[in-house]
C-alpha cells in the first residue's frame, strides 16, 4: 500500500512538470495558431541559463531567475518580430507548414550552438542541474524530493496566474478572443501583431522561468528540447488546446502512466507511453478530453 | 521534355567518371529525391502535412535487414534480395494502409503531429525489441548481400525516375485531378461523390512504396543500419523541408528543392569543413526558406519569369 502511495506521489511530482511544459505551449497555439516546435528549446536554454548564472557565475538564485527574465524578454520580442510576424499574414495552410519548418531550423540550431557552446566554454560535460533544492521531505511516511513540491507549487501559481489574466483583464478578453475567432477578430479591428507580440514573450519568459525550476528536479541535456516539445504536444492535446487548468490533469495523467509503465513494463518502455497516448487520444478524440477548452 | 531526358542521359553515363565518395553522395541524393517526391504527393497533390515519410524509409529498411538475416531466406540464392525486397515494400504498404484509416481522420496541426508521432514509435520499437532489430546496437547485412555503390547508383536512379514521373502522372491524371480535389475542399470533394477515405489511403500507400525501397536500398548498400542512422527524425523532416525549398505541387520542385539541399550540404561538410555543428548551418537553413520563400521556388513570381523555366515549363 505504502508502494502504491508512494507510486501515485511521484507519478503526480512528474505530472507537475509536465504541466509545466505544455501551459505556455497551449496558449500560444489556441490563440497565434503557430505551432512553436522549438519551445522545448526555449525550456532547455532556460535551464542552461539558470545553471551558468547560478552556478558557475555564483549569482543568487533570484537574481539568476530575474536575468534570466530579462533576456528572454528581449529574445521574444526579436523572436516575435522575426519569425512570429511574417508567418502570422499567411493562410492556415502556408501559417502551419511555414510555422513547423521556422520554428524546428530555429529549435534545431539553438539546440546545436548551446551543445556547441556549453562544451567548448563552459563545461566538457553537458548536463544542466542545480542542487538547489535537494532537500527531502517527508510526507505521511512517503518520501518526496523538496524540489518536485518546489516545481508543484510553481506551476499551481503559474497556471492560476494566466488563467486569471486570460479570465480577468481586458488583454486576456483579447486573446480568448483571437482563440474563438480569428478572423472575427480581425474584423471588429483588433490588431493580432500586439497582441501576439504581449502573448509570446509572456509565454516565453514563463518557459524559461519554467526551465529553470525543472533543472531543480531533474538534469537536462542540450539535445532534449524536441523531445520535451512533444511530450508538451501530448500534454496540451490530452487536455484540449487552450485548456490551461486541463493542463494540470492532464500531466499528472501522464505522470502516472508512465510510472505505472516503468514499474510494470519496465522503464524501457516509458518513452512509448506519452507517444502511445498521443496517437490514442488524436485519434480518439482530437479534441482532448477535458471539453472545449476555456476560451 | 528533351532537358529531362538529357539530364537523365548525362546521370547514366557519370559513374565510370565519379570518385567513390561522389559516387556515394550523388546516391544518397537520389535516396532522398525519392522521399521528397514521395511527401510531395501528400503535400503538393493532397493538401495534408506529413512528417512521417521517415517511418516508411526506415520501416523498409529494418525489415528488409531482419529478413535478409534469417538463414532460411538466405538459402533461396538469387531470390533471396527479391524476397526481402517484396516483403519490405508489402509491410510498408500495409503499414500505410492500416495507419490511413486513424490517420486522415484528422486535418492540418493534427495530422502533421499524428504522423510525426510514427517516426517517434518505430524508433522506440526498434530499440526495445532487442532480439529482433538489435536495439541501439543495429543491425548488419551479411556481406554477400552487401550492395555495391556502382549498383545502387543506378537502382536509386531508377528509382527516382520512377517517383518524380509519378508525381507527373499525378498531375496529369483523373486520379492526381481527384487528389487536388480533395485539397481545394474536402468537404465539396465528398459531396460529389470522392470517396475521400479511398483516395487518401491510395495517396498514403503511393507514397510510401518507393520510400520503402529507398530504405532497402539504403540498407543494403550501408550494410549496417541502428535506429539513430534509419529511423532518426531527419528522415521526416528534410523531405517536407526539400519539396518546400522547390515548391510543393509541382512536379519539378521536389527535383530543385533536394539538389539545393545537397549541393550546400556538400560544399558546406565535405569541403569548407567549418568549425560548427552542422545542425546549426542546417536550422538556419530551414529557417530562413520557412521565412523568405513560403510557397518555394518554382512558384515564386521571380522564378517563373525567367527564360530558364520557361523552357523546363514547356
Amino acid at each position: 500500500m505504502a508502494r502504491a502511495l508512494e507510486l501515485v506521489v511521484s507519478g503526480v511530482a512528474l505530472g507537475g512538470i509536465y504541466a509545466l511544459l505544455a501551459f505556455a505551449l497551449s496558449l500560444t497555439i489556441s490563440t497565434t495558431r503557430i505551432l512553436n516546435v522549438a519551445h522545448g528549446v526555449f525550456f532547455v536554454w532556460g535551464g542552461a541559463f539558470f545553471v551558468l548564472f547560478s552556478q558557475h557565475l555564483k549569482l543568487h538564485p533570484a537574481l539568476a531567475i530575474l536575468i534570466l527574465t530579462a533576456c528572454f524578454f528581449a529574445f521574444a520580442l526579436v523572436f516575435q518580430w522575426g519569425i512570429v510576424r511574417p508567418l502570422l499574414g499567411r493562410s492556415v495552410h502556408l501559417l502551419l507548414i511555414g510555422s513547423i519548418m521556422a520554428t524546428f531550423g530555429l529549435g534545431l540550431s539553438m539546440e546545436s550552438a548551446l551543445g556547441y557552446a556549453w562544451v567548448t566554454y563552459v563545461d566538457p560535460y553537458p548536463v544542466f542541474t542545480s542542487s538547489l533544492a535537494m532537500f527531502p521531505v517527508a510526507l505521511g511516511g512517503v518520501a518526496l524530493s523538496g524540489s518536485r513540491l518546489v516545481i508543484l507549487g510553481f506551476v499551481l501559481v503559474m497556471v492560476t496566474g494566466f488563467h486569471l489574466f486570460l479570465q480577468k483583464t481586458f488583454l486576456g478578453k483579447g486573446a480568448r478572443a483571437m482563440a474563438q475567432n480569428f478572423d472575427g477578430f480581425l474584423v471588429i479591428g483588433l490588431n493580432p501583431y500586439r497582441l501576439s507580440r504581449i502573448l509570446f514573450t509572456l509565454a516565453i519568459m514563463a518557459t524559461a522561468i519554467s526551465g529553470a525550476f525543472y533543472v531543480l528536479a531533474v538534469p537536462l541535456n542540450p539535445y532534449e528540447g524536441l523531445p520535451l516539445t512533444l511530450k508538451g504536444f501530448t500534454v496540451v492535446i490530452l487536455a484540449g488546446v487552450g485548456n490551461l487548468p486541463a493542463t494540470l490533469v492532464a500531466g499528472a495523467v501522464l505522470g502516472l502512466a508512465e510510472v505505472a509503465t516503468s514499474q510494470f513494463l519496465g522503464s524501457i518502455w516509458a518513452p512509448a507511453v506519452s507517444l502511445a497516448i498521443l496517437f490514442l487520444v488524436l485519434v480518439v478524440k482530437p479534441t482532448g478530453f477535458f471539453g472545449k477548452g476555456v476560451y | 521534355m528533351a532537358i529531362a531526358v538529357g539530364v537523365i542521359a548525362g546521370l547514366c553515363v557519370l559513374p565510370p567518371f565519379l570518385s567513390s565518395s561522389w559516387l556515394l553522395i550523388m546516391f544518397l541524393s537520389f535516396v532522398w529525391l525519392v522521399m521528397t517526391a514521395n511527401y510531395d504527393v501528400l503535400d503538393g497533390f493532397l493538401g495534408y502535412i506529413n512528417l512521417g515519410q521517415g517511418a516508411f524509409f526506415g520501416l523498409g529498411a529494418y525489415v528488409a535487414t531482419i529478413l535478409i538475416n534469417v538463414p532460411a531466406i538466405q538459402k533461396l540464392g538469387r531470390l533471396t534480395l527479391i524476397v526481402t525486397t517484396v516483403s519490405a515494400l508489402l509491410v510498408a504498404a500495409l503499414f500505410a494502409a492500416v495507419m490511413a484509416v486513424p490517420l486522415f481522420r484528422l486535418k492540418g496541426l493534427y495530422f502533421a503531429i499524428g504522423t510525426l508521432i510514427l517516426i517517434f514509435l518505430l524508433q522506440v520499437l526498434a530499440l526495445n525489441l532487442g532480439p529482433l532489430t538489435g536495439g541501439s546496437y543495429g543491425l548488419y547485412v551479411p556481406p554477400v548481400f552487401f550492395m555495391s555503390t556502382f549498383v545502387g547508383y543506378y537502382l536509386a536512379l531508377v528509382l527516382a525516375i520512377v517517383s518524380v514521373a509519378l508525381n507527373f502522372y499525378l498531375s496529369r491524371s483523373a486520379l492526381g485531378l481527384a487528389f487536388r480535389c480533395i485539397k481545394a475542399d474536402d468537404a465539396a470533394a465528398g459531396s460529389i461523390g470522392l470517396n475521400l477515405l479511398k483516395y487518401q489511403t491510395m495517396a498514403l500507400v503511393i507514397s510510401s512504396l518507393p520510400t520503402a525501397a529507398a530504405g532497402v536500398l539504403f540498407a543494403l548498400n550501408s550494410g549496417f543500419i541502428d535506429p539513430t542512422i534509419a529511423l532518426g527524425v531527419e528522415r521526416s523532416l528534410l523531405p517536407p523541408l526539400m519539396a518546400i525549398l522547390g515548391g510543393a505541387g509541382t512536379v519539378l520542385g521536389p527535383v530543385f528543392g533536394t539538389a539545393i539541399v545537397r549541393i550546400i550540404e556538400t560544399v558546406f561538410f565535405h569541403y569548407l569543413r567549418l568549425p560548427i555543428p552542422s545542425m546549426l548551418f542546417f536550422g538556419i537553413t530551414l529557417l530562413a526558406v520557412a521565412l523568405c520563400i513560403p510557397e518555394g521556388l518554382l512558384k515564386s513570381p521571380r522564378v517563373r519569369r525567367l527564360a530558364l523555366f520557361r523552357a523546363l515549363a514547356s
